[in-house]
């Protein structure tokens, strides 16, 4: 530093009855202690010498200054006598800058906090609806003419969130299969019905675990970096860029990603089933029922409907998670925390709304008997 | 022993590159004096905000010296001087301040980092620094709620917490409308003379060059480092050197470069 080494350090000297005299620097180096005795004065009134201070900065005068706030608080009046000359210019230039203590902004009540809450939720779903409905009308606006859609980029992020989405959502479904399987077996096996473990995994995979499980990771790996992309794009201004030169954001880098994401999800999901399945077969071969066993099991139980459940559901959720991460990275604020907060706003909404849609849908098949 | 009147900067033979690139600047040298308010000029691209980050160590240089303070920044075994960042203030291009922090606390936390003082007296301490350049008033406003110049002032006062010797400023007046570019001018010589403040100002704007620099340096990429130095009155009539003729001329003409 520039100051400290050559001076030193901060003493005080005096009784109570007489000033208090300031030797050596002062300075930001100065332990906080040091005024501790000051702030329990007990006269009304205290004078502080500062006329044999050797060095002074900014953070010194303000130390004192601060002083003079905090004893005012009690009733002391604080006094300084004159530094040297040569510390006089930084003493003005702190007195004269330094303000009362600036105002804490006000606290918002719990009533107002929560209506503010509410009404941004409430304009959230707005935005979220009308950009569906966008969305859908572009995609009927497509059908007649499938050739504008920039198909090289939606293959390039099919390629991305599928084909680089394999091991982990293979890994994650593998896993759930055998955990499931092993928790399942361990109690229906005192009953000597471990037999059925096959057909508890194989529904549990096929018709839920499995879709949900992709749709997750997707919301993760795709729906967070969509989101960021966007975010990212609408603080460097390339959104406008687009409006402006008359393109559509929601046409041209939506849609894309939309649909490479619809497409690529059921895939994955079919991928996922089996991965599952494999894992609740590993278990059930480890407890002594053969492969064969397994799957001869499955297929007496499980049939097309059960497949296609799932599968219908994960077209639906590879959508939703598109969408709602584009969404969300689309009214991204400004400036790159707005990105983070984007992000997150994506992945949560998508979790939401992806435990809502599988509660309908569970409701909504149970009731058509699928 | 680091005393009053040490060189606030004093940098020789300075080779400047980035990783794996051949060298961007060679042979850099120049020394400050305690109050100068210095210049590292050039037109973009010739090296001036890499020259910057070497001289506050987020760069380490393959050969030269850096000194702060008449101590050498690297130390013999390859390690930063210890403590060498709170020997100098550096205001970056945007002001990086800290987003989730309001204008205090980004201007306290240096102080909270690495001082034993109370928590009134820190907040006094940035308080002051913030009423030092013109901030009072916003003390609780988030950075992203104020204008480009004033979070420029604002990264200043930030970068003064410490009350180091030596402010680096990396394009104060980059993107700054003419009367908040006179203002922050007019803040940097307030703050060289009151406090003996030493500035390396990065920038290529030659209004501020004219109005408040005492001395400064032009860079240029095609030749490698310094190719004049001076005031700028003599870069801008009397340096015999043609790239600095073209700089200021080209500045006076209103031209692309300005």
């Amino acid at each position: 530093m520039k100051k400290g080494p050559r001076h030193s350090p901060l003493s005080l000297d005096g009784a109570q009855e007489g000033p208090i005299v300031l030797r050596g620097a002062l300075t930001a180096q100065v332990p906080g202690p040091v005024w501790d005795p000051l702030l329990r004065w007990p006269r009304d009134r205290l004078t502080l010498d500062l006329g044999s201070l050797e060095a002074l900065d900014l953070n010194g005068a303000a130390q004192l200054l601060w002083l003079r706030r905090s004893l005012g608080g009690r009733g002391v009046a604080l006094d300084f006598t004159q530094p040297p000359p040569a510390l006089q210019p930084i003493w003005d230039l702190a007195s004269r800058t330094l303000g009362p203590p600036p105002p804490k902004p006000p606290r918002p009540t719990f009533l107002e906090l929560t209506g503010r809450n509410l009404s941004r939720a409430w304009a959230d779903l707005l935005d979220l609806v009308g950009f569906l409905g966008e969305l859908l009308s572009h995609l009927a606006g497509l059908a007649p003419r499938p050739w504008r859609l920039r198909w090289s980029a939606t293959m390039r992020v099919a390629e991305t969130a599928a084909i680089d989405a394999l091991p982990v959502t293979a890994l994650v479904a593998f896993l759930v299969g055998l955990i499931l399987a092993f928790q399942s077996a361990m109690f229906m096996r005192l009953f000597g019905v471990d037999i059925f473990v096959a057909d508890l995994v194989g529904l549990s995979i096929v018709r839920e675990l499995g879709t949900l499980l992709t749709a997750i990771v997707l919301t993760g790996r795709s729906g967070s970096a969509f989101s960021a992309e966007l975010g990212a794009m609408k603080a460097n201004q390339e959104i406008d860029a687009f409006v402006t030169m008359g393109l559509s954001p929601s046409r041209d880098l939506v849609l894309p990603r939309v649909l490479a994401l619809t497409i690529a999800t059921p895939l994955l999901t079919v991928l996922a089933d089996l991965a599952g399945l494999l894992g609740g077969n590993l278990v059930m071969v480890t407890l002594g029922h053969p492969v064969a066993v397994f799957w001869h099991e499955l297929s007496s139980h499980i049939d097309a409907s059960d497949v296609a459940t799932g599968l219908f559901k994960s077209f639906v959720f590879g959508f939703t998670v598109a969408a709602i991460g584009c969404q969300r990275g689309l009214s991204a604020g400004s400036g790159p925390a707005a990105v983070g907060q984007a992000t997150t706003r994506g992945v949560v909404t998508n979790i939401i709304v992806l435990a809502i849609l599988d509660s309908l849908f569970a409701v909504l098949f149970y009731v058509l008997k699928w | 022993m680091v005393g009053l009147g040490a060189c606030p900067l004093a940098v020789s033979g300075l080779e400047v590159a980035y990783p794996g690139c051949p060298p961007l600047l060679s042979d850099v040298g120049f020394r400050l004096s305690k109050g100068e308010i210095f210049g590292l000029l050039g037109p973009s691209g010739c090296g001036k905000t890499t020259l910057l980050r070497h001289l506050v160590g987020l760069e380490r240089p393959r050969t030269g010296r850096i000194e702060f303070f008449g101590q050498d920044l690297w130390a013999a075994d390859g390690a930063l001087l210890d403590g060498h960042r709170r020997r100098f203030g550096v205001m970056f291009q945007g002001g990086a301040l800290f987003g989730d922090l309001s204008l205090l606390e980004n201007v306290a936390l240096p102080l909270t980092e690495f001082t034993d003082l109370r928590p009134g007296a820190i907040m006094a301490a940035a308080q002051l620094k913030l009423g030092l350049v013109g901030l009072s008033g916003y003390e609780h406003y988030l950075p992203a709620s104020l204008s480009g110049g004033m979070r420029k002032r604002a990264a200043i006062a930030r970068a003064l917490a410490l009350e180091p010797g030596l402010l680096f400023l990396d394009e104060p007046s980059a993107g700054l409308d003419p009367v908040t570019s006179a203002g922050l001018d007019g803040l940097i010589v307030t703050l060289a003379r009151n406090l003996s403040l030493s500035f390396v100002i990065v920038t290529h704007e030659l209004d501020s060059v004219m109005a408040i620099m005492d001395r400064a340096i032009l860079l240029d990429k095609r030749r490698g480092g310094i190719v004049a130095s001076g005031s700028p009155m003599f870069l801008a009539l009397e340096s015999p050197s043609a790239e600095a003729a073209a700089f200021f001329r080209r500045g006076q003409r209103g031209g692309p470069g300005a």
